[in-house]
């Protein structure tokens, strides 16, 4: 891919000569003739392009005006609603749907991302039997229901499925169950736990899964919880939380959060207070919570268990516990503690006995059926035990990616040997494709009919913005087969399902509401009742192991190529993790002081062995990780066909003992003496402008004792000239740190909707890397605290140094207050970059876009300008979405409401940090963010007078932490 | 010793630095007036069509408005070439077994567009509106010339981005009513200036000459 390894493109590379073979003579000739080309095809008119319009041409469609569709995207099981915007039949980009409860019109970096996958021309294009292309016909023979196998009851036949919740896929596995009584339905995904299921079926006595709202939360407790960034319905707690601490002024009130967890998170680095643990002592802290709380609770009179008797952890000595404990207790009813999917089935058993006693039930936690659709045939390991066993005849693997993404302790990949005949449906031919007889390409979520249930369990629809790119199935059509329905569209088999489910007279119109609102009303799941077993408590309490230093193991899912699925889409590896600040890696993540105790640095190699199994992975620093913790990510070490993927980081599958258990103690660790330090890609250190007034933070008691404390960074340096506004609007941004977490939607959302190129690892370590927005991530000094975020783009400076300096004239100022980048004037001096104290300014240093497939140019935004190598770009506030508002505007006569121009960065934001708007309506919500007290400009003093400003973070730490 | 050089070299050499600092004065504005010139806009070139269709005498002798077949000139950032089956409103039941129209029918039977060849283009950084400046009252004559007396279309215009500017900084001087918006070889009423200057006021127009009104 030169996209991956840009190479210097001279016309001796189609020559066949490598760079070392060139002499200078040579260069020169070449130099000159390309002059030449390029001069004489300047001298030649243009070759005319071609229009194709309709032949019919559909109702509502009009070329040039793009439209938008309601639709589902499913991950990990849950749908998150989306709007996805279509150019004449191609989806180009894909914004959160407001009135879906996973969204609230926000679009996670998965999401974001998922459109490029549409587009990935690494897919894979058609049916296959063992090494020969095949035809759905050929499949149908072998596995659809014939008179011949009339008394077939399914014996042998298993079905391995990613969790699913969609109804279709659901009422048809019922039907498959129906008719083949001795087959067998499996679910598994890598990062699909069932320990907090298990842990509240011990708990309550019946299969349950918790809801959390945090609108009433004032206090929240995360146990090794990523609610922010790693949960089902991450958007909506941010949004939520982001809520309770939208602050106007200092009386305001505000929520805290603590973070308990080892690894750095998005939840961690906007917690009020991060607390690194070991994930495995998580357990022991979640006991001793629930110890004081109780005692507390007793206290004050409230009816609780008395578990004070059972052993006292280790960590009780630490006061902080007391005082989390205390702050939960003051705030009863209205707080809320939150286990990780990840952490074992005692933490959940705890962290809800906490909520239990803290009377948040039915307020802040209820509980629902599970939505994910529940067999009781075991997980993959009752699979891969059978498969060894010989018992399974044909398995159909239906999406997910096993033979990569289980535990190498299971040895999926050598059980698939036994079986007869194995089947297997997903997008890429990657490692599973390889190894199953049948391969039948699925079909992207945007060219599919389907459906989905959201984390609460609202249904919603899929529905395909274009035709299937390749020869693919569903996997619906796939079960549909089994149960003899060959021909079945997937629409037909979606029509039919819910013809049935909406059992009103207008059925029609209820299904015709439901695909334009992307959401089925009133489908959520209903509260169950609960009542707690509290023995199961103390007996949980009484079998608590003791705490140790050994080094742990975290196996978690990666930020940016969740389990693997998306480590195909190169925007996603080259966008940096939003903590560590890596690209196009994996690394095991370990805290400085383990480091010291190990003698490793980052991009050190280390090997890790357990059992019999190692791997060697690249170290990186992580601070404020925890002592003693090392997490490893997901998804990284393919082997499949996608290129893309392909060799980059470590498979730490390969280590992974088992599903469900994500933290592991008793590895080896141990050093491997290179010669090379593995080179790690981060972004983290180029651009360091700390040690300034950049990223602005106070704590909500520092900000009542002193309202105006960024009023250095705000007012204005005497002007020599001041500037007229000219035009109606004035654009400008304010981002609120306060309730930025970091998670990245926006530096994705940027890509897409600028057509903003991937360059490649080798030019990520040149500093070369294109995004327009990126997020600055601070550590902060003082303990107890996470990171601050901060968005960084484009300041649009009403005097701007860039434009003093280009000798062009190529970046300019508009009337309404825009720092214009002219790409057919730049010449590419770079003087402007070199100028600007904000660094950032990108320059095509070659020509990224060029080695874009065909399929991927679809996802271009028409209405940006792709740009071409020697030319500087920025961020432009999303300028063509202000034209396209101002000419409506203009030709209805009126000026731009407020909102109506939303900036692809400000739309994807889960906590709506980014507002935008024209600061000369003084009634906008812009201008409303721009008369707060903690408003600041970063770097100020240069007198540059930045469009984009700040709201500094306010955190609300626990007054008892800092008299301690 | 004789002089290495007759006399006359010193004269040589002066004209021939002068000739030379010329020719390097001279080339790039020889290539800049040369890229404005109709060989490389393109203009003045009867494009040959998939459809020999002749402007003339749908514009001229029928009197179709031009809104009838670009409908969306008025609506949206293109004006829009029509689909097959918009030809065929007429012409299933006029023309039918001419043998002009093969292609159309071709098109309409085999679900294939028509593959028209673009006359005006303008380069992948320039971004157009049909919607905005049709109204805010500049005329199809304005831009496109006089199709009306077009056997095949072609540019009348130099489409150069000084001659856009012609008009976004003096829109005076071009607009039209939008009642006249598609009559062709329009002559305005009263003096153009002072008419350009009323419906400047009445449609709301403005001078837009910032870079990103057109590069985005």
């Amino acid at each position: 891919m030169s996209r991956n390894l840009p190479v210097l493109d001279t016309g001796a590379a189609n020559e066949g000569l490598t760079a070392e073979e060139i002499t200078r003579r040579q260069f020169l000739q070449l130099a000159a003739t390309g002059l030449a080309v390029g001069a004489l095809a300047g001298c030649v008119e243009p070759p005319r392009e071609r229009i194709l319009p309709y032949t019919v041409q559909p109702i509502g469609v009009h070329p040039g005006k793009p439209r938008y569709y309601a639709t589902t995207m499913p991950l990990g099981g849950y749908g998150t609603g989306l709007l996805v915007e279509s150019h004449e039949g191609r989806p180009t980009k894909v914004e959160g749907n407001p009135q879906h409860p996973a969204s609230l019109g926000a679009a996670g970096v998965y999401e974001q991302a998922s459109v490029l996958q549409l587009y990935d021309p690494f897919r894979a294009k058609s049916l296959r039997y063992r090494n020969a292309p095949s035809t759905w016909n050929a499949f149908v023979r072998e596995f659809a229901p014939t008179p011949q196998r009339a008394g077939y009851r399914g014996a042998g036949l298993r079905f391995l499925l990613q969790p699913t919740a969609s109804p279709l896929t659901s009422a048809l596995l019922d039907r498959i169950r129906d008719r083949y009584p001795e087959a067998r339905i499996h679910s598994y995904a890598p990062l699909g736990s069932t320990t907090g299921t298990s842990g509240l079926l011990r708990l309550f006595g019946t299969r349950v899964q918790p809801q959390y709202d945090l609108r009433n939360a004032r206090v929240v407790v995360t146990l090794d919880a990523d609610l922010f960034g790693a949960m089902p319905f991450a958007m909506r707690y941010a949004r939520q939380f982001a809520d309770g601490r939208r602050l106007a002024n200092p009386q305001a009130p505000m929520n805290r959060l603590y973070a308990i967890e080892s690894a750095l998170s998005d939840t961690g680095s906007i917690a009020d207070h991060r607390i690194a643990v070991r994930s495995a002592d998580v357990a022991i802290i979640a006991a001793t919570l629930l110890r004081f709380i109780a005692a507390e609770s007793r206290t004050r009179g409230i009816t609780a268990p008395d578990l004070s008797a059972d052993q006292q952890a280790q960590h009780s000595a630490d006061e902080r516990w007391r005082m989390i404990a205390r702050d939960l207790v003051a705030n009863a009813r209205q707080s809320v503690v939150i286990p990780g999917e990840q952490q074992p089935a005692a933490v959940h058993v705890f962290a809800h006995a906490i909520n239990l006693l803290l009377g948040n039930i039915g307020r802040t936690v209820w509980y629902t059926e599970p939505v994910l659709y529940t067999t009781d045939a075991g997980g993959i390991d009752a699979l891969t035990r059978e498969m060894k066993a010989g018992e399974v005849d044909s398995l159909i693997i239906l999406g997910g990616n096993p033979a990569y993404d289980t535990p190498a302790g299971l040895n999926f990949r050598a059980a698939l040997r036994s079986v007869r005949l194995t089947a297997y449906t997903g997008l890429y031919e990657n490692e599973t494709a390889s190894a199953c007889h049948w391969f039948v390409p699925s079909l992207h979520y945007l060219e599919s009919w389907g459906d989905a249930r959201a984390y609460d369990g609202t249904a919603s629809l899929t529905q395909p913005l274009i035709s299937p790119l390749y020869d693919g199935r569903t996997a619906d059509q796939i079960l549909a087969l089994f149960l003899g329905q060959t021909d079945y569209s997937a629409w037909d088999l979606l029509r039919e399902s819910w013809r049935t489910r909406f059992t009103a007279a207008d059925s029609d119109l209820i299904w015709a509401d439901s695909l334009r609102r992307g959401v089925i009303v009133n489908t959520a799941a209903a509260p169950l009742p609960v009542t707690p077993d509290w023995s199961v408590v103390t007996q949980t309490l009484a079998n608590m192991p003791q705490a140790s230093d050994q080094i742990e193991l975290v196996f978690r899912q990666d930020p940016k190529v969740y389990d693997g699925s998306f480590a195909n889409s190169p925007w996603l590896q080259e966008l940096p993790d939003p903590v560590t600040k890596l690209t196009w890696d994996n690394a095991a993540l370990l805290s400085p002081r383990t480091a010291e105790s190990l003698h490793i640095e980052s991009g050190d190699l280390l090997q890790f062995r357990l059992q019999n199994r190692t791997i060697t992975i690249p170290a990186l620093i992580s601070p404020l990780h925890a002592d003693n913790s090392v997490a490893l990510s997901f998804g990284y070490g393919r082997r499949g066909t996608e290129a893309i993927a392909r060799d980059v980081g470590v498979d730490v599958y390969a280590l992974w003992p088992g599903a469900d258990q994500y933290v592991i103690s008793g590895a080896d660790v141990s050093r491997v003496e290179s010669k090379n330090a593995h080179r790690l890609a981060t972004t983290q250190d180029h651009w360091q402008i700390s040690g300034r007034p950049v990223a602005v933070q106070q704590t909500l008691n520092g900000w009542r004792a002193d309202p105006d404390f960024t009023r250095e960074e705000r007012e204005h340096a005497e002007a020599l000239y001041e500037l007229l506004p000219t035009a109606e609007e004035q654009w400008a941004m304010t981002i609120d740190l306060g309730i930025c977490t970091g998670c990245s939607a926006c530096v994705v959302a940027c890509q897409a909707e600028n057509n903003v190129p991937v360059v490649g690892k080798a030019e990520v370590l040149n500093s070369r890397e294109m995004h327009w927005l990126r997020i600055d991530r601070y550590y902060n000094a003082e303990a107890g605290s996470g990171t601050i975020t901060q968005p960084m783009l484009c300041q649009h400076c009403e005097k701007a140094p860039c434009e003093y300096v280009c000798p062009v004239n190529a970046t300019v100022h508009s009337d309404d207050g825009l720092n214009e980048m002219v790409y057919n004037r730049c010449v590419g001096t770079r003087f402007c970059s070199n100028n600007c104290p904000y660094k950032v300014r990108r320059f095509n240093w070659y020509n990224y876009t060029m080695g874009w497939s065909e399929t991927e140019q679809l996802q271009f935004n028409p209405d940006v300008t792709v740009r071409a190598r020697g030319v500087m770009e920025k961020c432009t506030y999303c300028v063509q979405r202000i034209r396209e508002a101002e000419i409506q505007a203009r030709l209805e006569n009126r000026r731009i409401r407020d909102g109506e121009v939303v900036t692809a960065c400000q739309q994807a934001c889960p906590t709506r940090a980014i507002v935008f708007g024209s600061i000369t309506d003084p009634e906008s919500q812009v201008s409303r963010t721009r008369e707060q007290s903690r408003l600041y400009s970063v770097l100020n003093e240069l007198g540059t007078r930045p469009r984009t400003r700040y709201l500094a973070r306010i955190s609300n730490p626990n007054p008892a932490f800092e008299s301690s | 010793m004789p002089a290495p050089f007759p006399k006359w070299a010193d004269s040589l050499f002066r004209v021939l630095l002068a000739v030379g600092l010329i020719t390097v004065a001279a080339v790039p504005l020889f290539l800049m007036a040369w890229v404005r010139t109709p060989q490389i806009t393109g203009q003045f070139d009867p494009v040959r069509q998939p459809v020999e269709f002749d402007h003339r005498h749908h514009v001229d002798d029928d009197g179709i408005d031009c809104l009838y077949c670009h409908e969306q000139a008025e609506r949206t950032p293109y004006a829009g070439i029509p689909p097959t089956e918009r030809c065929l409103n007429c012409h299933s039941q006029i023309w039918r077994n001419s043998p002009l129209l093969e292609p159309v029918w071709q098109s309409y039977f085999s679900n294939a567009p028509i593959p028209w060849v673009r006359v005006h283009q303008l380069p992948d950084f320039v971004f157009f509106n049909h919607a905005i400046h049709v109204n805010k009252g500049v005329g199809c004559e304005s831009c496109h010339g006089r199709v009306d007396q077009m056997a095949r279309v072609y540019q009348q215009m130099p489409l150069t981005m000084g001659w856009c500017l012609e008009c976004h900084r003096n829109p005076e001087r071009f607009l039209r009513p939008r009642e006249a918006m598609t009559v062709m070889g329009w002559q305005p009423p009263e003096p153009q200036e002072q008419l350009g200057r009323e419906l400047m006021q009445q449609y709301g127009v403005q001078r837009l000459t910032n870079c990103t009104t057109c590069h985005r």
